[in-house]
Parts: C-alpha cells; structure tokens; sequence
C-alpha cells in the first residue's frame, strides 16, 4: 500500500514537474507585529508589502521571478522574532527580510549578519538600529524625532518642566533618554519618570505618581495602544498636563482616542489623498498610514536590489549581493520621494510637529530633513 | 497627600478585584483540596461570554453579564464534573489533578486566544466610564461599582454559608470531610456547589476588567496566582481571611510604589507575601496548612 501511494506521489510529481517550469520564486520575510498591542501597525505593514508585491508581480516579478512575501508574527516579543528569522533563514532561505520594532529587529541582527541575510527596518526606531551590518533603515531614528519635538516644546511652546512615562523595552528607553538629553539641552527638565510594561492596561498607579510631581508637561515614551490607556486613564485620574509624543501615535486607536486630543506630536510624512493611500483604502477597507507606506517602499527598495543584484551576478540573487546593490545605488525612488540610506543605514526624512485635534493632527511646522 | 488617597482608592479596586477571584478559590479550596488554577480560565472565560453576549448577540450590558456569570459557573461545575472528579474517581493524587489544571488553564487561554486574537476585546459600558471625583482621588463609577459589588457578593456568600443548609454543608466538609460523608452529605455534590459558586464568584471580577480595559485571553493568570496568594494570607479555609489577603494584596501592590519606582510592583507584593508567610504560616486566621493538604 505504502509503495503504491509512493509511486502515485512521484508519478504526481512528475506530472507537475513540467507546469512549474517557470522558474522558482523569490522568497523574502516579513517578521511583524500581527498581533498584541501593536496589531494595528502590523495590518498597515502587511497590506504594504502585500501590495508592493502584487504590483511587482503584475509588472512581471523580479527579473521573472515571482515575489513571494511570508510574514511572521514576533507580537512585540523578541524571542518570537529570532524564531521566525531561524525559520526565514534556515527553511526558506531567504536573502531578505523586512523587519520592524526595536528589540525584534535588534535580536534577529546578528542572525541576519551571520547568514547574510539584509533586514529592511521601516518600523522601529531606536538609536541602536543604526551602524548594524546587514541591517538597513528606511526610517529615521528616534533622536532626529525626538530632537525636532523638543526644539519645539522648549523654544516655541515654551515647556520647561516634564514628566515621563517610558515602556519598558528597548524602543521606549531609548527615545526616553533622547528625550531627557534633548528636552535639557533644551533648558527643559525632567522630574520624573515611571516605566510601563509594553502590554500592560492599568497604569493609574504610574500616572498618580507622575500627577504628584507636577511639570508642565506629559511626555509618553511608548507606542501602540497602550499610548491610548495611558492618554485615557491620565485624563481620568484627573491629568489636565499637555501631553507629548513622537510618530508612534500615528494608529487609529491613539488618535481617535478621547484622552489623546491636545496631543503635540511629530509626524513623519503621510498623504492621506494619494494614490497609495486611495487604492490601500479600496483594497483593505480601512484607512492607510504612514507604517503601510514605508513597507511599501520597503519591498520596493528590495525588488530594485535585488534586480541590480541579479543582472550584476549573472542572474544569481543572494544576500549579499542585495546588500551590495544598496550600498551602491543608496538613493532609492519611493512614492514618499527620494530616500537616501545614510552612511549608518538609517534613512532621514522630513519631520512635521503639530497637535491632534478632532481624531487628525493639525501640522504646525515642518522641518526639511538635512540629506 | 493626595498621592497616598489616589493610590488607597486605586489600591482599593484592584484589590477589590482579587478579593472577588480570592474568596471564589479558597472557597473552592477550602472545600475540596483542589489547587484549582483553571479558576484563572473561569476568570477569562466569564469576560467573554460576556463580550459575546454584548457584541456578538447584541444583548443589553446587565442581561449579558447576569447570562456571563451563570455560564461561568456552570463552566466551573463542569471542569469539576468532568475532569477532577474523573481523576480523583481513578485515584489520582492531588498532585495531578493540580498539573491537570494548570494543562486546563493553558488550553482554555489558547483557545480563547485563537477564537477571539490576543488583543483586547473593549466591551461598550457607556456612561460606567465616567470620572467621578472625590476630594483629590480620581475614580470610574466603574471603580466605585467594583469596590460595592465585592462588598455585597462576600456579605452573601458569608450568609449563603452560615444560613443555608447547603452552606452549612459546604462548611461541615471543609472543616471535616470524614464527619461530613458518616454524616450523610454527599460531598461530590458538596464539591460541585463550592465549584458553581466558586466560579460565580471569579466571573464578575473578570467581567469588570473586562469592562474597564477588555477582555484578553491571558489575564486570569495573574489573578488566579494573586487570588491563592491571598487566600493563603488570609489562612487557608477562611472566607474572610481571603477577602482580606485579596484586598491587602491590591493596597500593597499600589501603596507599595509611592516611594519606589513603579517597576517594583509584582516584587513588593510577592517579596512581602514571603516574608509574611514565613512569620505567619497560618496567615492572617486560618488554621494549619497541613501537609497532606498542599
């Protein structure tokens, strides 16, 4: 019985031998945050690359092989991720991945260094991202951001006296101690500050701490919806501070939240009325943001990689040759214009400051980014 | 000043919260030696139906959650029913019926976690959300009703225990459960009401939290650890000794970081329970942990 089964499955195979003639796919990663508190980024950065790859794919593939996308859920956990890189790495084989939060990215790292795999960051944000072998940033790190809100919140709005709430984890550490550095340098100062797990819902105790030391403002080092708990339960506990935060908040959940309006923010450059956002909408039936733009762009970076890549190696495709395709061609068209990798892989951009009212940020200002 | 009032009335209604989940296990403890940790998926369970029931049968917020915490305690029975009395039938050790409940848990969280995602659920409670301010503290009628509810469900079932036969009974076993059976009480049936009410007990809790921040598969967890902790502080066997221990719980847990960084938390609470436990094993008014009972 076995053999028999044996042989239908060969001869099986040998029947689909020649319709897959043509030739192999290329596979690249996606390791995101699909589920926990910061789902929301997750569907944005997976309809990005889903509908880059749709298009690229239309268009004919890369050098007439299809893209094929896997995604990988690492929910905000680090040890999630370096799995799911294992699995892109040791099963799949992939040349690339596109790779998003801070302690995520930072755990695959040297996995993708090792394996010469390119990770393509377009999420997270924190300082350590930058100057790491095969990894690349197509966004700012948080220091430009935090850099620009302060110069805002110290010069024009004149706040001298802030307190902090900080996710425990690498991405909100890191922008924390921008902050602190920044807001001083500033002339501002730092009272306080209380730490928050990333996937915690009650911080009323952190918050009531924060409330006794007074300030003059609420700065919240955090993302996803926690950003959102935080804003609600403040208000609720009676908070009446201006509130502060960087791009993070940038999810439905945060900015149609009630205790959030009033929020001064900075924004990294998203047009809701282009044709990407038209078309994602039309797909998705749900608004895109900015995340869904940068995973576009990331796997467009790619897919013009790895064809400089492949005509470069006589049509061989690897790691290292994407690799070296960016570190050549360096400026790559997006439809968010002209992105320009930075001699420590991360990418700079325009920074707009403003304050959300009525579920939009209102944009006061922005500042050119320094190519 | 005004710090220490917020933290007291925020400490109130957490522990409030474990205090509803302690005096549910340590009844069920109490009762029938069970270290029930599935009463952790009882919690979770009972936030869902009640989402459930509100979202996806469009039911108004009280009927769902009065339907909510009679499926959570017929859910309770059940894992009773079913899976321990099964074990205890083919002789098994307390042992394992304790690493059979913490499988249930495991499963039941996942599960819930495949069917409804790891992300919160928000339920709709209106105008339960509202700030109301008292002097310096800030709190949510939610709050306030969390805090009236415990009060009210631990009067009843100290009544329920002392008035009615069938408390009566469920005392007689927990005290002496040899005396009770030559007595003639049926203890599986004993064990079976201490799991419905029990559960009953953990369902508003869960609810609650579910109200104030949604429903998520893995939040029992905490609370069943937080409730067996308390009940162990307040003495094994005692009822109000476990709404003590739960409420102390919650105060520590907040009052604890008024001159400590907040990341502190969890350590407080469990390094004082240590502490406590080993200068008072009976807890706060129970009576010996002997050691056939763990």
């Amino acid at each position: 019985m076995l053999k028999r089964i044996a042989l239908l499955v060969s001869l099986f195979a040998l029947a689909a031998t020649p319709a897959a003639a043509q030739p192999a796919p290329i596979k690249i990663g996606a390791i995101l945050p699909l589920t926990g508190s910061g789902a929301s980024y997750g569907v944005w950065m997976k309809g990005g690359a889903e509908m880059a790859a749709e298009e690229i794919n239309a268009a004919g593939g890369i050098g007439g092989r299809r893209l094929e996308v896997i995604y990988e859920d690492h929910a905000a956990d680090a040890s999630k991720a370096v799995n799911a890189m294992r699995r892109l790495v040791e099963v799949e084989k992939v040349p690339f991945t596109l790779t998003s939060y801070s302690a995520p990215t930072l755990a695959i790292q040297p996995i993708g260094s090792q394996n010469k795999v390119v990770m393509m960051n377009g999420g997270g944000q924190s300082d350590n991202l930058a100057n790491k072998d095969y990894l690349y940033n197509n966004i700012p790190v948080v220091s430009n951001e935090v850099g620009v809100l302060c110069d805002w919140l110290t010069k024009e709005k004149k706040f001298k006296a802030a307190v902090m709430i900080v996710a425990n984890d690498e991405a909100g550490r890191n922008s924390a101690k921008s902050f602190r550095e920044r807001f001083g340098a500033g002339g501002g100062k730092v009272l306080a500050e209380e730490q928050i797990a990333l996937d915690g819902n009650d911080f009323r105790a952190q918050l009531a701490k924060l409330k006794a030391q007074g300030g003059d403002l609420l700065f919240i080092s955090s993302y996803g919806r926690n950003v959102a708990i935080v804003a609600d339960q403040a208000r609720e506990l009676g908070i009446t501070l201006p509130m502060a935060a960087t791009s993070w908040v940038q999810i439905p959940e945060v900015l149609k939240s009630k205790g959030a309006q009033g929020l001064l923010t900075t924004r990294l450059p998203f047009n809701p009325e282009s044709a990407f956002a038209r078309k994602f909408k039309e797909r998705y039936k749900t608004d895109a943001g900015f995340f869904a733009v940068q995973y576009y762009s990331g796997t467009r970076i790619f897919a013009a990689a790895a064809d400089a890549a492949m005509k470069k190696n006589a049509g061989k495709l690897d790691g290292e040759g994407v690799k070296n395709a960016i570190e050549s061609i360096k400026a790559f068209d997006t439809i968010s214009g002209k992105l320009v990798f930075q001699p420590n892989h991360a990418a700079v951009m325009d920074i707009e400051v403003g304050v959300l009212k009525g579920g939009k940020v209102e944009v006061e200002k922005v500042i050119k980014a320094a190519q | 000043m005004d710090l220490v009032l917020q933290l007291l009335a925020t400490g109130l209604v957490v522990g409030s919260l474990y205090a509803l989940c302690a005096i549910g296990w340590g009844l069920i403890y109490g009762t029938t030696l069970h270290f029930h940790v599935a009463h952790g998926a009882v919690f979770a369970l009972a936030a869902y139906y009640a989402y459930a029931g509100q979202t996806l049968l469009h039911l108004p917020l009280p009927v769902a959650v009065v339907l909510a915490i009679a499926a959570a305690a017929l859910s309770g029975l059940l894992i009773d029913l079913l899976l321990y009395q099964q074990l205890e039938r083919r002789g098994a050790f307390r042992t394992s019926i304790f690493i059979a409940s913490l499988g249930l848990l495991i499963l039941l969280e996942n599960v819930l976690a495949i069917v409804f995602t790891p992300d919160p659920m928000r339920m709709d409670i209106g105008a339960l959300n509202t700030a109301v301010i008292i002097g310096p503290v800030f709190l949510t009628y939610l709050h306030i009703l969390t805090v009236a509810l415990t009060i009210v469900a631990y009067g009843a079932l100290m009544l329920f225990l002392k008035r009615s036969r069938w408390g009566q009974a469920i005392r007689a076993v927990s005290s002496a459960p040899e005396m009770a059976r030559t007595v003639g009480i049926d203890l599986k049936r004993v064990h079976l009401l201490a799991y419905a009410i029990g559960s009953a007990l953990a369902a508003p809790a869960g609810i609650l939290v579910a109200m104030d921040v949604g429903a998520e598969p893995f939040r029992g967890t905490r609370f069943v650890l937080l409730a067996s902790v308390g009940v162990i502080m307040g003495g094994i066997g005692s009822i109000p000794g476990a709404m003590l221990g739960g409420v102390f719980l919650g105060l520590l847990e907040n009052l604890g970081i008024w001159k400590l960084p907040s990341e502190w938390q969890s350590a407080i609470s469990f390094g004082v329970f240590l502490v406590f436990i080993v200068l008072r094993p009976r807890g706060f008014f129970g009576r010996t942990i002997h050691s056939a009972e763990i």
